[in-house]
């Protein structure tokens, strides 16, 4: 099995981020910084370790992306766009009618596993198709996107138990710690502080962290890959909710607000001056 | 019908390698022969509902053939929005198994009695929904929903009330209901689970003027047999260990509603909790489903 990804896609996190605002001005639609904070997570998991034979999104021995926090789920159409799998006119058209993607993950289409937003679902679907695989010795992997936030839910922790228990260490789950939730920091609405130790104390072989630095992300995981002790993996990626946008970053209003002219102008040339 | 669902669930697992049987730590005894034979295909997710079906979309997706076991207050009550959006959604092939639905635990209480699961479930896309009254109708329902491409549930009631059927269903046969008592009277009574054996007893003994029909596939039901069944009756009773909302009562007045010109009225459980502890008999009688209830119903009405 190989990557799919070849020369050309590059998965350039600051590209990733235009195709966001892109999308996410052109639908007029919410979630941004949700998006923005698991950016570099994505990149490298689609530019260096997920496996799709053949380059087909439902090859049964591909691995497996999870994207059990949805509302990040404009950073993962910008990959789906670089992998060719959803149209590139897709950022023009987001959320015009009669089309085909919603502002949450949902299956059905090409690269989303998962139906999720009603949080707490896909990591339990992720350990069903861990335990799948290890039932099969595919050596599939997979990997599951979690929010802080998304901790809240008790199937997180169901989860957790169960992928311990059936000794999962082909699952990877990525805490996407970027300390916001909807209504504000997740230490004051409900914490889910020392969520390294909490997975510990759960069975996880865990690790820290900076959810942005690219090769930490490429080192761990590639760590984890190759680590089959029958523990599952935690990765705890520190992020900045927003990333990419000063305007943004830990700015928690940008979980709703919508792009006007003069904002979707300033992020975009942000960006430019960033790429230079 | 309970021994008969052990033996299914070991033929299936047998002949099938890719049938999982996941519990949510329910079930004693009904596993004890799979567990011995085929001890890798049975899954105990533990006392997290929740995550079982997650999981068993997870293994849906990759080929294998779930059956997600739970008491019918917890499968599908419990995990109904995990039933929804992670396997219903998609359609992927999941056999939901809802045991002790009704009244069955009577002992138990609130907490374990449940007469809203198919009402829950009707209105999912791409469910089926199957209420076998014996173990002839478990036998045929399993085997119809095994051989779904799509998520099905089989609500397991009280198991011991005895055959309504003479003999095995015909692998060939293909409809929503069989008929029990079959002699064109005048009127009909369509009853699903335990309501079937209560109600055959008592039509049987009284001589009462009706046909009796087993509706053991809920969902869905095929409108033309359910109108040509209900034509020119002039009483049609529908009798249910549900509540008067939202199960088969509703199901055959949604179907029937301004086509036909009759008497129409469901017997089931009225929008009341259970008040008392007692026995199953003691809770049909409160709940007005025991014999002489069902007898008051049909001769009343």
């Amino acid at each position: 099995m190989s990557t799919v990804a070849s020369a050309n896609q590059s998965f350039d996190p600051i590209a990733l981020r235009q195709a966001v605002l892109d999308m996410a001005y052109n639908g007029s639609s919410v979630h941004i910084a949700c998006a923005f904070s698991i950016v570099e997570i994505l990149a490298v998991l689609y530019r260096k370790h997920l496996r799709y034979p053949d380059g087909r999104y439902d090859h049964p021995l591909r691995d497996y992306l999870v994207l059990s926090k949805g509302h990040g789920v404009m950073a993962q159409y910008a990959c789906l766009i670089e992998m060719g799998w959803i149209e590139p006119g897709a950022a023009t058209n987001y959320f015009k009618d009669g089309t085909r993607l919603h502002g949450l993950s949902e299956v059905g289409i090409p690269g989303l596993e998962v139906t999720s937003g009603s949080l707490g679902h896909g990591l339990s679907v992720g350990a069903g198709l861990a335990f799948a695989a290890k039932r099969r010795n595919t050596r599939q992997m997979c990997y599951a996107i979690v929010g802080d936030g998304e901790a809240n839910e008790g199937p997180i922790w169901e989860a957790l138990l169960f992928a311990a228990q059936f000794k999962l260490d082909n699952l990877i789950v990525i805490i996407d710690k970027n300390n916001y939730q909807a209504m504000g920091l997740t230490s004051e609405v409900l914490s889910t502080e020392d969520l390294e130790t909490k997975l510990v104390a759960f069975g996880f072989d865990a690790t820290t962290i900076d959810g942005h630095d690219e090769g930490a992300i490429d080192s761990a995981l590639s760590i984890y890959q190759s680590r089959k002790d029958g523990r599952p993996k935690g990765i705890v990626a520190e992020t900045i909710k927003g990333r990419g946008i000063s305007f943004m970053e830990n700015n928690n209003t940008w979980h709703y607000r919508r792009l006007s002219a003069n904002t979707y102008g300033a992020a975009s040339t942000e960006l430019r001056r960033r790429s230079r | 019908m309970r021994r008969t669902l052990a033996a299914l669930l070991v033929e299936a697992a047998r002949a099938h390698p890719e049938v999982l049987i996941l519990t949510g730590d329910h079930g004693y005894a009904l596993f004890d022969e799979l567990r011995k034979t085929r001890p890798e295909q049975y899954v105990n997710c533990g006392v997290a509902e929740q995550n079982m079906v997650g999981v068993a979309a997870g293994m849906a997706k990759a080929g294998f053939r779930p059956i997600v076991y739970g008491l019918a207050s917890f499968i599908p009550i419990r995990v109904l929005e995990q039933i929804k959006l992670d396997v219903c959604y998609e359609g992927l092939p999941v056999i939901f198994l809802g045991d002790g639905a009704g009244l069955v635990y009577s002992t138990l209480g609130a907490s374990h009695q449940c007469f809203e699961d198919v009402a829950a479930l009707r209105p999912l896309p791409n469910i089926s929904i199957f209420s076998p009254a014996d173990r002839f109708e478990l036998v045929w329902s399993f085997k119809r929903a095994r051989r779904l491409n799509g998520p099905s549930y089989l609500r397991l009631g009280k198991a011991d009330l005895g055959d309504v059927h003479a003999e095995p269903l015909p692998d060939e046969f293909d409809h929503c209901v069989r008929g029990v008592i079959d002699a064109s009277r005048e009127n009909v009574c369509l009853a699903s689970g335990s309501m079937v054996a209560i109600s055959k007893r008592v039509i049987e003994r009284e001589g009462l003027d009706y046909d009796l029909y087993s509706v053991l596939k809920l969902k869905k039901l095929e409108p033309q047999q359910i109108l040509d069944l209900c034509q020119g009756r002039k009483r049609i009773i529908v009798v249910e260990e549900h509540s008067i909302y939202g199960g088969l009562g509703s199901a055959v007045a949604e179907i029937i509603a301004g086509r036909l010109q009759c008497s129409f009225q469901i017997g089931g459980i009225q929008d009341r909790f259970t008040e008392h502890c007692g026995t199953y008999e003691y809770l049909l009688s409160h709940h007005q489903l025991d014999e002489a209830a069902i007898l008051n119903l049909l001769q009343t009405h």
